[in-house]
């Protein structure tokens, strides 16, 4: 099997190769797309190639070539736009604070960015001219995209979609985005803090008892020895 | 161990404000110069008020300091509450710590600074996975909130340093303003009676250098006359040198493995195996150290663990693969460990507990240029030449040198103390040469070789715990 990632219409070959079973007689050799067969085929010695021009959205899938013969052996090839990658973690953010979220296109340049914001089932576009204070985007280079959102509330809690367009089509990458109260991290703080000062006590506490205690002795020693004088 | 790290943190802050790499990694180097470079305040503070307070205020201040990061809006507020104040704070414990060490500890004393450094390789080890958990759960400014309430610990381990005595700057000034030649010594005490007895130690410099009064004040801070110090400038510039090769091969490890065509996670393992065999190294050198074999002649066993150390780095360019790599990094882990595990003992040994408190500030502010010179000077030499061996041809050249320096001059360093000491005895047996009797107490000084009863190491984990959060 074989990813191949396009991001503009192109020209493309896609041959299959016999290496082993050059024995094998009486080979039949199929292109198909789906279950579509490819008519235009060249053959060499023991190749099998077909020509594609890739123009659009519709072009692009999954590409078998099948060879019959004594066995079956099939290859398959996948034609695709450029992935993009988001967060496979949430983004973890506080309320009132600003939250940042980038993607990146590795090698491959998109046209367009486009923003979703995730409503129930639905996915709403982001118009950052629109709510020009709550949302900025930026594109900081020609394969990174930024999402900034001011102001944080809870309901801007979820999921977020990059898309960026090529000529081919769309990919889409996911992130996640949590929003926290600030009494999240505040509650092990205080505990922890709590921890440290009940533990400065009980060493001062200790400190101060044996201190009463070697006192109280040593007062002891200084009036016996007062009473044998 | 906590520059370190904080270092997990910085992807997400540098997207965050939107900064380069490079302005993060101020931060970091912001916290180890300050760290360093505030030693002398530190040493100060601590021979005018002792370790425990100092080791309290420094760890109010890391926590203050983390805590008000979590609230930062700037990358410039970053660098004042991370690298500052957290840094300062960190300089007020580690100085405190060490110190403390040489005033409690005197015939196991190299096993105790073994222990106690021990504890900085534990912590990077906890630090790294704990502070991944705290980013994925609260994100940056969460995490730095609980790390400061967990760097608030360090009052709690600075509330353990129980004082042996009365404040020895206090007494200083009496001796100093009487101007008599009033020669106490020095008792350590069982840790039992530990109130009662006040240790007064004797400052015959301060009173040999008479005359001005503003120098004898400063000398009684911080002790300037160990400048004159045979054994504590051979320390200097040995050390001096060394560092200047010590963090670099650490920093590039990683990325050199990667270079090589490694995976991420089999490098970072390689970082983990040093860790744990420097884990391992540290106390155990600490036990060697203290054998009665090696313990006379620790100066020696310094140098060679530096100038091995610096032999590790000479063959890593002949490792070849990752099982090369492998090796390579435990035996550096081993000699990491051994010379951290030493790095203060033998300025203790060639010091004396009573003027270590100075000279440990004025030791690191030395270091303090040096440390940071280290890996910018290695990355430059990987980016001129294209190739790692060169860093570590050169941090291994440096650190042979060093550790050939220290050898040679430490020799001849024992030869004049055994002379001194000979003339010493010669002229105690002679009554009537009070006027060099002076000049004998004043060597003698030099190693506090007490055979005084032994002190219980005490809590010595609760030091441990303390140097978790220091530099080395």
């Amino acid at each position: 099997e074989k990813n191949i990632t396009l991001d503009r219409a192109t020209r493309i070959e896609l041959s299959c190769r016999l290496d082993k079973y050059s024995h094998l007689k009486r080979l039949q050799v199929t292109w198909k797309r789906g279950n579509e067969t490819i008519r235009h085929m060249n053959k060499t010695e023991n190749s099998w190639s077909i020509q594609l021009r890739i123009l659009d959205y519709s072009n692009l899938g999954g590409y078998s070539c099948t060879l019959k013969g004594e066995e079956e052996i099939s290859a398959m090839f996948h034609l695709q736009v450029p992935k993009i990658e988001g967060k496979e973690k949430p983004i973890v953010s506080y309320e009132g604070d600003t939250a940042v979220m980038i993607c990146k296109s590795f090698g491959y340049t998109p046209i367009a960015w486009t923003w979703y914001m995730t409503n129930g089932s639905e996915q709403i576009a982001i118009n950052d001219s629109l709510l020009a204070d709550k949302y900025v985007i930026n594109r900081l280079s020609a394969n990174v995209t930024h999402l900034k959102i001011l102001k944080l509330t809870k309901e801007d809690d979820g999921v977020y979609w990059c898309e960026a367009a090529f000529e081919l089509g769309k990919s889409k990458g996911k992130l996640q985005l949590r929003v926290l109260s600030l009494m999240v991290p505040l509650k092990p703080f205080l505990a922890i803090v709590a921890e440290v000062v009940i533990l400065v006590t009980i060493v001062f506490l200790y400190e101060i008892y044996s201190k009463k205690k070697e006192k109280s002795a040593e007062d002891e020693k200084e009036f016996d020895q007062v009473e044998q004088l | 161990a906590f520059p370190k790290g904080v270092a997990i943190f910085f992807k997400e802050i540098q997207d965050f404000f939107g900064t380069s790499y490079s302005e993060i990694a101020w931060v970091s180097s912001i916290m180890l110069a300050t760290t360093y470079g505030a030693g002398p305040i530190s040493s100060i503070l601590v021979n005018r008020y002792g370790s425990r307070p100092v080791v309290i205020l420094g760890g109010l201040l890391c926590g203050i300091g983390m805590v008000s990061a979590a609230f930062c809006t700037s990358i410039l507020q970053l660098y004042i509450c991370v690298g500052f104040i957290t840094g300062f704070g960190l300089a007020l414990n580690l100085q405190p710590s060490v110190i403390i060490i040489g005033k409690y500890f005197l015939k196991r004393r190299p096993i105790a600074n073994g222990l106690a450094m021990a504890g900085s390789p534990v912590m990077l080890c906890t630090l790294a996975p704990l502070n991944q958990f705290l980013f994925d759960n609260f994100g940056w400014r969460g995490s730095f909130l609980i790390l400061g309430a967990i760097l608030l610990n360090c009052c709690v381990a600075g509330a353990l340093f129980r004082p042996i005595g009365a404040a020895t700057a206090s007494v200083k000034t009496q001796v100093a303003e009487e101007g008599k030649d009033a020669l106490k010594e020095e008792v350590t005490k069982d840790a039992m009676e530990m109130s009662s007895p006040r240790n007064i130690t004797m400052e015959t410099k301060t009173e040999e250098e008479g005359g001005k009064g503003c120098c004898e004040k400063v000398n009684q801070y911080l002790d300037f006359s160990l400048f004159k110090h045979r054994g504590f400038l051979i320390y200097l510039i040995g050390n001096v040198l060394m560092f200047l090769g010590f963090f670099a091969p650490i920093v590039f490890l990683a990325p050199y493995a990667k270079h090589i065509g490694i995976d991420e996670y089999s490098a970072a393992f390689l970082l983990s195996i040093l860790a744990i065999v420097d884990m391992i190294a540290r106390p155990t050198t600490g036990i060697i150290a203290n054998s009665k074999w090696v313990r006379p002649r620790i100066q020696y066993f310094f140098s060679f663990s530096i100038a091995f150390n610096g032999a590790c780095h000479l063959l890593c360019p002949l490792a070849s693969g990752y099982t090369g790599l492998v090796v390579y990094s435990i035996f550096f882990g081993l000699a990491f460990g051994m010379v951290c595990a030493m790095l203060f003992e033998t300025l203790m040994d060639l010091v004396g507990a009573a003027r270590f408190t100075s000279a440990v500030g004025l030791v690191t502010i030395a270091e303090c240029c040096t440390i940071l010179l280290g890996p910018p000077i290695g990355g430059t030499l990987i980016d001129t030449f294209g190739d790692y061996k060169y860093m570590f041809i050169k941090c291994g050249a440096v650190m042979v040198l060093a550790g050939t320096f220290l050898f040679i001059m430490n020799y001849y360093n024992y030869h004049a103390l055994a002379k001194e000491e000979k003339e010493r005895k010669a002229k105690e047996e002679d009554p009537k040469s009070v006027r060099t009797e002076n000049e004998g107490r004043n060597n003698w000084n030099k190693e506090t070789a007490q055979e005084g009863p032994e002190l219980e190491p005490l809590r010595e984990e609760r030091e441990g715990l303390k140097k978790e959060v220091n530099g080395t």
